[in-house]
């Protein structure tokens, strides 16, 4: 029952007094559709009171109206949960600035006597219910969190139910009562417009903000001197308004859009477990391919001779790729003296490593930029871009036991050979102290 | 003797004294020439895709090493574990489409083509690899850039990298995906720009008239 | 006997011109400072552009010096992090990318245009060899950088590079021969490119070539602003605007345009997305080197010469060009500005198209 005479019989008497009666009083009393200002009777007070409150409450009402009357826009903007926490702590700084500037306005109402001559009652009665409006929004905004987002599937559809003439207490009748009381409050203010200086919302001047700007010119001798200068100051102090107000647009958004991933950048990303298993076995797995290059590096560095394979198992058209002492690749062939042929496989034009795969010419090739190498020779063919040829390599045959049987070094110059019993067993090694042809 | 075979004979002759090492060396160089054809790769689909898109393009493309599936390497078949092997023949199992495969010779792109087509008309698509195109699934995008896996296929990018796709597309899918971002940083950039300008303004007005 | 007064009397006249100190206050350097107006006068904006991106450089710099790791085993995997895990790294690590690139191609405009409108001309030969030691410093920040990702075509395009320095050896004689290829090693830091290079070109690029870079461009800004704008064209324009406010104004304007454009770019278009994948995968020392290694962009107008020409030519040139613009105050003193403009259309007709289609151009001669 109370809740029916509340959000469906006092929003409708509220809508058709606040209307018609504006309309009533503004052709009427037109003097009195007017902000009643009373700057010259008390300036200081009205600028600390009037400005915050102005600005704060002007972008609060705008929010809410922008909110009923595009639910699909506003909840579009609000699902982007960095756009809702700003929005919402704006609210609220806004509401606290309200309140600063409802409080030093009911202050100068009652403390200046000039002002007392012409405060009504009912300007304290609406200095009061905004008091309470605007506290019952700033309690909302704390104990009933993110109005912004449950708006649109309680208050907004309330409203719209309201204005439709099909009015639904059931979006908001299990509402707290802070936004209840709220809800009521809205709806006593729109009555409350025709027969109070609220009156004044609809005599906002807005063509001031359009007007070009104007310069006071004093022609008494007085202000005369001053006059350039305040010219000057005028015409900066627009600028540094503009720059301030660019500034803090500027720096605004770019500290939401920035901040939240800023914070997370240095805070450093928390993975989730599977993916932070993956990474550790990535990391792993690369610690270790560097431990077996390490190892490579150690044997070069600690062994006189590193093994390139058995001989039986070298081939005379499929090469088999070895790490030489400097950490170059090479490949081992078997000669056509069946003996070893060990040539770099690392390419003489940019350092590629050659293929081991002999062609019907008896070359290899190095797939970068095409350069085929007699494996015989070393030597590039002739439209190569490679033009020196590949150094071979000297190579020390031993038996199972550790004894040379052979050797050859990379001039070509042999010593020794390999029985047919013994080659079953012959290994080919790199030794340390031999050099490459060059 | 298959080149398969030739190698697991190769290393069981290769002597205990070698190492580890030698093994690393033995199974990353072995595997390493641009010019083998191993049982089990089908290049006919990588030769497709270089020519169509230029770009170099490697095995890494649909299996797990960027060699291919044979070899002693990680993820290739002479390296497996007997777990891996089960899932490999069951994987190989998968003649008709739909069936989950998880191959471990395979990346997610390639357990995908053969869920998605069959092992039995991935080998017939052999002959025209231009074909899988359809085959594949529209919508699927493994590496969530915006770029279905098939067109990624045809371009030639990575499709398990979301930072890696045909610049063209990645540009205009990437500039519908933040256009909120963009907007809110030309309002924010253009309005400091605007304050800045002012306050030098400002500043000289100020400037100016104190050197009068 | 050299006359010790003498030449005492020239030295500090030649260094009081070129150094005016007596310049050095706030009317002269900010209050008076002018533009000049003329057809020639957007080459101006140029340098503070390149300065521009180089700023974008240290922050962004700044924040990948958190994650990344300068081992060969963690570098590509500490890039890979930042793109994929770290809040806002992809975005980071891409404008470093675009805005080095940006950075360089500023860096050559502007010497192309500070030489066509002969800004080299007395009293401004210091700010000259200043700028064309930063433009080198830049092409060293390029190279040093691009091998920190470790990746396949970091590092076999760096060997590549290194290599050519290598090349000189066989056209010096007896035992400096060897002298290129000891130089190589001292920048490698041992025998190939692995650790020890990997190493010192992170401590190059992320410490030694920013101070040096700082301090030289400290020096050039310095010479610039003591001289103030050069004249740009022949006739000495008639109109000039302040330097303060209407050319700052329409400077910020101009970086803020810019830095919107980056932003998109970096946003949008992953830079590694120009490259193929294979070339993205972590550097493998045991592995075959992939197809397709090559430097990025800005060196093709020597690589692809390089691929083409016999090296000797290349040396040749490359010496004759390095020569030309650090004495180019002296050897193009009597030089009109028309002539210096034919110079600056033809170099830059010919770094465009060796760029631009220095692959193509490549293929066409090969192949």
């Amino acid at each position: 029952m109370i809740d029916t005479l509340l959000f469906v019989a006092l929003p409708y008497l509220a809508l058709f007094v606040g209307i018609f009666g504006s309309i009533y009083r503004i052709r009427t009393a037109p003097l009195t559709y007017s902000s009643l200002s009373s700057q010259f009777l008390e300036n200081k007070g009205l600028m600390w009171g009037s400005l915050p409150w102005h600005i704060g409450i002007t972008i609060i009402l705008a929010a809410h109206i922008i909110a009923f009357l595009f639910p699909g826009l506003w909840q579009s903007i609000v699902s982007h949960q960095q756009v809702l926490h700003a929005i919402e702590s704006i609210g609220l700084c806004l509401s606290i600035l309200c309140l600063l500037g409802l409080i030093v306005l009911g202050l100068r109402r009652l403390t200046s006597p000039k002002l007392q001559a012409v405060t009504t009652t009912m300007d304290l009665v609406i200095i009061m219910l905004l008091l309470l409006q605007v506290g019952l929004g700033a309690a909302m905004a704390v104990h009933c969190k993110w109005g912004s987002a449950w708006c649109s599937g309680t208050t907004t559809p309330y409203v719209w139910s309201i204005i439709t003439f099909q009015p639904d207490v059931s979006y908001i009748n299990e509402m707290p009562l802070l936004v209840k009381a709220h809800i009521v409050g809205a709806w006593l203010f729109i009555l409350a417009i025709p027969f109070s200086r609220l009156i004044h919302m609809f005599a906002v001047p807005v063509e001031y903000l359009f007007r070009p700007p104007q310069n006071v010119v004093w022609t008494n001798s007085r202000k005369l001197e001053s006059q350039d200068q305040a010219f000057v100051k005028e015409e900066a102090r627009r600028h540094f308004l503009w720059a301030f107000s660019g500034i803090a647009l500027g720096g605004f958004l770019l500290s939401i859009g920035t901040f939240r991933n800023v914070f997370s950048f240095f805070f450093g990303p928390r993975l989730e477990r599977k993916v932070e298993t993956e990474l550790m076995e990535t990391r792993l797995s690369r610690l270790e391919s560097t431990v077996g290059q390490r190892k490579l590096e150690l044997e070069r560095q600690a062994s006189n001779y590193i093994l390139v394979g058995k001989l039986t198992d070298l081939n005379e058209s499929n090469g088999k790729y070895f790490i030489d002492f400097s950490m170059q690749p090479a490949i081992a062939f078997k000669g056509k003296d069946e003996m070893p042929l060990l040539i770099s496989a690392k390419c003489t034009h940019l350092g590629c490593t050659v293929g081991n795969k002999v062609d019907d010419k008896g070359r290899i090739l190095c797939p970068c930029h095409v350069s085929y190498f007699d494996i015989v020779s070393g030597e590039p063919n002739a439209e190569a871009p490679a033009k020196a040829p590949l150094p071979h390599l000297g190579w020390v045959i031993m038996d199972e036991k550790g004894s040379v049987l052979a050797t050859r070094d990379s001039k070509g110059k042999s010593q020794g050979s390999v029985s047919a019993e013994q080659r079953e067993s012959a290994r080919v090694y790199i030794a340390k102290n031999q050099e490459e042809t060059t | 003797m298959s080149l398969c075979t030739t190698r697991k004979h190769l290393l069981d002759l290769a002597e205990p004294a070698l190492g580890a090492s030698g093994f690393a060396v033995f199974a990353a160089l072995a595997c390493c020439t641009f010019f083998s054809l191993p049982a089990f790769s089908y290049p006919e689909f990588q030769e497709f895709v270089e020519k169509h898109s230029h770009k170099t393009v490697n095995c890494a493309m649909c299996h797990t090493n960027e060699n291919g599936p044979v070899g002693e390497g990680k993820g290739q078949i002479g390296s497996l574990s007997p777990d891996e092997m089960k899932r490999l023949n069951s994987a190989r199992g998968a003649l008709e489409a739909g069936q989950n495969v998880d191959s471990p010779i395979l990346n997610k792109f390639g357990n995908e083509i053969i869920k998605a087509v069959g092992k039995k008309k991935f080998v017939q698509l052999k002959s025209d690899p231009s074909k899988l195109f359809d085959a594949l699934p529209g919508k699927s995008d493994l590496d969530g850039d915006g770029i279905p896996d098939a067109q990624e296929y045809m371009d030639g990018t990575d499709t398990l990298n979301k930072f890696h796709g045909d610049p063209g597309k990645l540009f205009f899918v990437n500039l519908s995906r933040y256009k909120l971002h963009i907007v809110l940083a030309i309002i924010a950039v253009l309005s400091l720009n605007f304050g800045l300008l002012h306050l030098v303004k400002g500043i000289s007005i100020l400037q100016s008239k104190k050197g009068d | 006997m050299i006359d010790l007064d003498k030449a005492a009397h020239k030295v500090s006249g030649f260094l009081s011109e070129r150094i005016p100190v007596e310049k050095l206050n706030f009317h002269s350097m900010v209050e008076k400072k002018e533009v000049p107006i003329h057809k020639m006068s957007w080459g101006y904006y140029t340098g503070g552009l390149t300065m521009f991106f180089f700023m974008i450089q240290v922050v962004t710099g700044l924040f990948l010096l958190f994650y990344y790791q300068p081992t060969v085993s963690d570098a590509h995997v500490s890039v890979e992090y930042i793109s994929h895990h770290v809040a806002g790294g992809a975005l980071i690590r891409n404008m470093h990318a675009w805005s080095s690139s940006c950075m360089i191609f500023c860096a050559m405009v502007h010497l192309l245009t500070a030489f066509a409108m002969k800004s080299f001309e007395k009293p401004r030969e210091i700010t000259w060899i200043a700028g064309v030691l930063l433009l080198f410093i830049t092409f060293t920040f390029g190279f040093t950088g691009y091998l920190l990702p470790w990746n396949q075509i970091a590092v076999n395009a760096t060997k590549v590079g290194l290599q050519s320095v290598e090349y000189v050896g066989q056209y010096l004689p007896g035992q400096l021969a060897d002298v290129p290829r000891i130089l190589r090693e001292t920048f490698q830091g041992e025998a190939s490119v692995g650790q020890s290079t990997l190493g010192r070109f992170y401590a190059l690029h992320v410490v030694i070539l920013p101070l040096l870079l700082a301090s030289l461009l400290g020096l050039h800004l310095l010479m610039v602003q003591l001289h103030g704008m050069s004249q740009g064209v022949d006739k000495p324009a008639k109109k000039a605007e302040k330097f303060i406010s209407i050319f700052v104004f329409k400077d910020l304007s101009l970086w803020a345009t810019v830095f919107l454009a980056l932003f998109v770019v970096a946003l949008c278009i992953p830079f590694d997305s120009f490259l193929p994948f294979p070339l993205l995968a972590p550097f493998n020392a045991l592995g075959s080197t992939p197809q397709g290694i090559k430097p990025e962009w800005y060196f093709f107008f020597v690589y692809y010469p390089l691929e083409l020409l016999p090296f000797w030519v290349i040396l040749l040139a490359s010496m004759i060009a390095v020569t030309v613009m650090i004495f180019a105050p002296w050897i193009f003193k009597g030089t009109s500005r028309r002539t210096l403009g034919f110079i600056t259309l033809s170099a830059s007709v010919y770094l465009v198209v060796m760029t631009v289609f220095g692959e193509q151009i490549y293929e066409f001669f090969k192949h």
